[in-house]
């Protein structure tokens, strides 16, 4: 190795050589090369871990930009993977980065998983998430938690023990996870740049702890972070006991990670012209279950609100209308929405989620 | 009794950072209870309550002063 690419750390008191060539021998795995990954992934490889592995199945569109740093204007299209590691391949040419341009599912996962020594879970959803934690959880592979919402990010190390308790997983936080649309992601939320960044970066920071054996990483512990106040709140983790965790290959391949929603999907997922058709009956209620800061704004007199956050009182309440048909901004709360009230009616009720929501209707819903 | 409550992500939407001042919540079931009675909204989400910086796995004891957090989980990246 060139000593004078890592000089400014190894020279660092409490650093030093040592844990340099700690770094210089850890494999690690970062999943997810998005707003969080690709600051995480710019800092390992600039700290010189020795082989890295980056896991995305997904290419690069405008929207990315603003918070995905590793990519440029003129990468649009091309998958996450194959730009991020040529760029870090550019950034430090001695180390070993692997591709792996794939979702990551269950008959996949433990098999690239054993081939690293730490994983680094970067991902935008609670199916990855749930799968990655069992996963290592199984392993016993040391996992690095990060992940945003709004303004705010958690940050955690999971499956490995510390001197006070033995090791801790997701579930003994979360034991199941939620279901679609109960809680907003960056899509339907939207998300500022710099804050994935922050929480990327500190993941890094605790990887390399981790690995080098500095400090008091996050070990069992979960980091509730703030952008807008600057505070940070630490929550110490101990074993739940009211959760299933896959203990052997078989019961991990026999899990669902696939549809976190249970329930018959019995509503109908319908377009613009649908909706049209359907406005035209009396026995239609159209029901906008955006929160009230959402825009474009809808003519209450046409579109009944009832934000997501209030959609459980107004399940409690009864309406003669037969034809329920719900929209959102894209079209993925909707879901959820049709999901509640197609359990609780069944057949009682013909229930319709608009597919694609205002955004992709947007047309429609200006000129009306 | 003095408690006072922290907030996350959408949670902290509704519930913002206070101090409560009540009588009759001895524990953290008592809490919950308190807590989803007077933001029915909470019913319907998964979320973690952490007793003065302790994850709550099982009923604990609440003493005058403590400081509860409600965390939702985040999946975004």
């Amino acid at each position: 190795m060139s000593a004078e690419r890592y000089n400014r750390q190894i020279i660092l008191k409490g650093f030093g050589e040592e844990a340099q060539q700690k770094l210089l021998r850890a494999k690690v795995l970062v999943i997810g090369v998005g707003g969080l990954g690709c600051p995480a992934l710019q800092y390992l490889t600039a700290a010189g871990i020795g082989h890295i592995g980056i896991v995305d199945d997904d290419t690069i569109s405008l929207s990315n930009l603003h918070r995905q740093i590793l990519f440029t204007t003129a990468d649009i299209g091309k998958l996450k993977v194959e730009v991020a590691a040529k760029r870090l391949q550019d950034m430090n040419p001695q180390i070993g980065i692997i591709r792996h341009p794939i979702r990551l599912q269950k008959n996949n996962i433990l098999d690239i998983l054993s081939r690293y020594d730490y994983i680094l879970d970067g991902t935008d959803n609670f199916e990855s998430r749930y799968l990655i934690n069992d996963a290592c959880a199984l392993l016993n592979k040391p996992l690095i938690f990060v992940a945003v919402s709004g303004f705010e990010g958690q940050l955690a190390i999971f499956n490995t023990p510390d001197h006070l308790t033995p090791s801790t997983n997701y579930r003994d936080i979360f034991p199941i996870p939620p279901h679609k649309g109960e809680i907003p992601n960056c899509t339907e939320n939207g998300i500022i740049g710099v804050l994935p960044g922050v929480l990327g970066t500190m993941a890094a920071a605790e990887t390399i702890k981790l690995i080098a054996k500095i400090g008091q990483p996050l070990t069992n512990k979960i980091l509730s972070y703030n952008l807008l106040t600057q505070e940070q709140y630490t929550i110490n983790i101990s074993h739940g006991d009211d959760y299933i965790l896959p203990k052997t290959v078989d019961e991990f391949l026999n899990m669902d990670y696939q549809d976190t929603s249970e329930g018959p999907q019995g509503y109908i997922e319908i377009d613009a012209t649908e909706l049209v058709q359907l406005q035209q009956l009396d026995s239609t209620i159209l029901i906008d279950v955006r929160e009230r800061h959402e825009v474009p704004v809808l003519d209450k007199q046409i579109f009944t609100q009832v934000p997501m956050s209030e959609f459980g009182a107004f399940m409690g309440k009864e309406f003669y209308q037969k034809h329920v048909v719900l929209i959102c901004q894209h079209g993925i709360r909707s879901v959820a929405a049709a999901e509640a009230m197609q359990e609780k009616y069944g057949d009682a009720k013909k229930i319709y989620s608009l597919k694609g929501g205002i955004i992709k209707w947007r047309d429609h819903f200006l000129k009306s | 009794m003095e408690i006072e409550i922290i907030s996350f992500g959408q949670i902290a939407e509704f519930i913002n950072h206070q101090k409560i001042e009540v009588d009759g919540i001895a524990d953290t079931d008592a809490f919950k209870r308190y807590l989803e009675d007077r933001f029915p909204t909470l019913k319907g989400m998964k979320y973690k309550l952490a007793l003065n910086k302790n994850i709550v796995q099982q009923n604990t004891e609440i003493k005058n002063q403590a400081t509860i957090a409600i965390m939702p989980p985040f999946s975004g990246g």
